[in-house]
């Protein structure tokens, strides 16, 4: 038997002859690799796009602030931004919903601001509004009956508003503030918007504060009369947020970077196509054509958050004894992470 | 025997206070207030109120009365009703169907029938209560009434006494014992409704279960439990009110 490793000049020879067969197979390599190369590059270029993992969002039962959360699911912002977003729960008011974020049910939602610094103040919450839904989007609606003509007649009177530390909540309290009135000269309590229509329909209440549309259909069903809008009490203010979990940012920015895109796109589409969204809006509250025409006329959506005025809301809600914060200016900083926003503004 | 029952209780208390504390620091504050958290937001309750303004003692006045009102107005029903039910075998015929289809509905489940009906403010808590009270204390009485010894009723016939007196010296308080068992376990449940009844439409802005509700809406989990602990007290201190008048009023039996 030869010994190849004896005879180093055979080997060689053989192997040469070896790889000289071989060369032209050698060519494909780098072409092989290079188209490798390029599946990877593509494949993890979509993938950069696609983030598999469900996001969880919550919204507002029937609020329309939060037309664009509507909007997103129903044209498919949300997909095409490559987001797997599923509805995890629908709340009839903010406070549960940042219970349900607290519990880490949530990982986005669309909640008022009020809620949203209440619970991060308290320290129920590790979240940050990363953008803004909308601005004002409320009303004070009295009976039609009821012979009030303006803010000081209300003295004596039952008002509803849907809980403390609501954004309707401050609004009531700030107009108060604004027309001299001591708060222990009107009765005011705790209703769930659905039921305020009924309850001033009955001659229950006199008068009410709630989101749109409840003021649109309560005027609509010749219920109820608007006194004055949110943004009369207060032009502009601050009312619904995007709020994200802290643990997602940090983790996953560009999924947030995602679903503020996708946000504003539908902002953009609200804007662009109003009737198609008075459509989704009436699809998502079950309400009329009219109602829901009526209730948009009252809301500005805006994704670019009002920092001087949610500064102003930080400080409303101090005074009222429902937080304590040691410095408002920096906890009204350090609430939003508005670097996802400033690019879309910027281009 | 006295002095080691109370040992044991106040062992319970540490050992429930020890956890309680243990599961805190695990979970952390905001989720899990500790006893001492709790204790601090009630003191505030207390002092500052919840809202702002609306002190402990009013909150606590206003359920007292609405608690005392239902239970009241509830056996005052419940009681000649369930006699009737006990003793006249067609009334229980007649009523017994319509009883156990109510009986168990949730009394959350009444919430907005009572707000309908009733409007906003006491009358709807107040009926919300009474129907937690009601169906206990009737039951009881029924099976009160079932259990009083034939014997006893056959031989007061036997001596000559009229029906109504059947009912009023034999059956009565032959079913008394279990009446008063009743009444506490219906108490117990009025208590327990409280929440629910207060849950919406409370008109003065007063009221233990309305002030979870705040509490709530202002994320303030320590004065959530905070309230738990001043309705649970509330329940066992009338809970021990009421075996020691038991004692004293059946001390015959």
């Amino acid at each position: 038997m030869e010994n190849i490793f004896l005879k180093p000049g055979k080997w060689q020879k053989s192997n040469l002859k070896f790889k000289l067969a071989r060369s032209r197979n050698y060519l494909f390599v780098p072409v092989i690799f290079l188209t490798f190369m390029l599946i990877f590059f593509v494949s993890s270029c979509t993938k950069e796009k696609s983030f598999p993992e469900k996001i969880r969002l919550g919204y507002l039962q029937s609020d329309i602030h939060q037309l664009p959360a509507f909007v997103a699911l129903e044209q498919g912002f949300f997909k095409s931004e490559g987001l797997n977003v599923e509805v995890a729960g629908v709340f009839p008011s903010g406070p549960e919903e940042m219970s349900a974020f607290a519990s880490g049910d949530l990982d986005v939602g669309y909640v008022g601001i009020s809620p949203f610094i209440t619970a991060r103040a308290n320290g129920k919450i590790q979240a940050v509004a990363v953008a803004q839904c909308n601005a004002e989007g409320s009303a004070l609606v009295v009976a039609k009956k009821e012979p009030v003509s303006s803010v000081p007649d209300l003295k004596g009177k039952t008002v509803a508003i849907p809980g403390h530390a609501t954004v309707q909540d401050i609004l009531l309290r700030r107009l108060f503030l604004n027309n001299k009135i001591d708060l222990k000269q009107v009765n005011i309590i705790v209703l769930k918007p659905p039921e305020m229509i009924g309850a001033l329909q009955t001659g229950q209440i006199d008068a009410f504060l709630a989101w749109e549309p409840y003021p649109s259909k309560a005027v609509g069903g010749q219920i109820g009369r608007v006194l004055t809008r949110s943004g009369q009490i207060w032009p502009g203010h601050p009312c619904c947020v995007l709020v994200v979990q802290e643990k997602l940012l940090k983790e996953r920015p560009q999924v947030v970077d995602a679903l503020v895109r996708a946000h504003s796109k539908a902002i953009k589409f609200i804007r662009e196509k109003p009737e198609e969204a008075i459509k989704i809006g009436q699809k998502y509250t079950g309400m009329d054509e009219e109602i829901i025409q009526n209730a948009l006329s009252n809301v500005k959506y805006d994704y670019f958050p009002d920092s001087v005025a949610a500064e102003e809301y930080v400080n409303l809600i101090k005074n009222l004894g429902y937080i304590s914060v040691q410095n408002e200016k920096q906890f009204a900083q350090d609430m939003f992470y508005l670097k996802f926003v400033e690019q879309i503004k910027q281009n | 025997m006295g002095k080691s029952k109370n040992i044991w209780s106040i062992l319970a208390c540490v050992i429930i206070f020890g956890f309680w504390h243990f599961f805190s620091l695990l979970y952390g504050n905001n989720k899990l207030p500790s006893p001492v958290s709790v204790y601090k937001g009630l003191i505030e309750i207390a002092v500052i109120g919840l809202p702002p303004g609306n002190i402990l003692w009013g909150h606590l006045f206003a359920s007292l009365y609405r608690v005392l009102v239902g239970f009241f107005v509830a056996s005052a029903i419940a009681i000649p009703l369930g006699l009737l039910m006990g003793f006249i075998e067609w009334v229980r015929a007649l009523l017994n169907p319509i009883v156990e289809t109510l009986r168990p509905i949730p009394p959350l489940a009444w919430v907005p029938l009572a707000i309908l009906w009733m409007g906003i403010g006491n009358p709807s808590a107040i009926f919300i209560i009474g129907l937690g009270t009601f169906f206990p204390v009737l039951l009881n009485t029924i099976s009160g009434v079932e259990n009083t010894p034939e014997t006893l009723v056959e031989t007061a016939y036997t001596l000559g006494a009229k029906q109504s007196d059947v009912v009023v010296k034999v059956i009565f308080p032959g079913a008394f014992p279990a009446i008063f068992t009743g009444l506490r376990i219906g108490l117990d449940i009025g208590w327990m409704t409280l929440v629910a009844a207060e849950f919406t439409g409370i008109r003065s802005g007063y009221g233990l279960g309305y002030m979870i509700m705040v509490a709530r809406d202002l994320q303030r989990a320590d004065q959530i439990m905070a309230g738990m602990v001043v309705i649970g007290l509330l329940g066992y201190i009338f809970d021990f009110t009421w075996r020691q008048l038991e004692k004293r009023v059946l001390q015959w039996r």
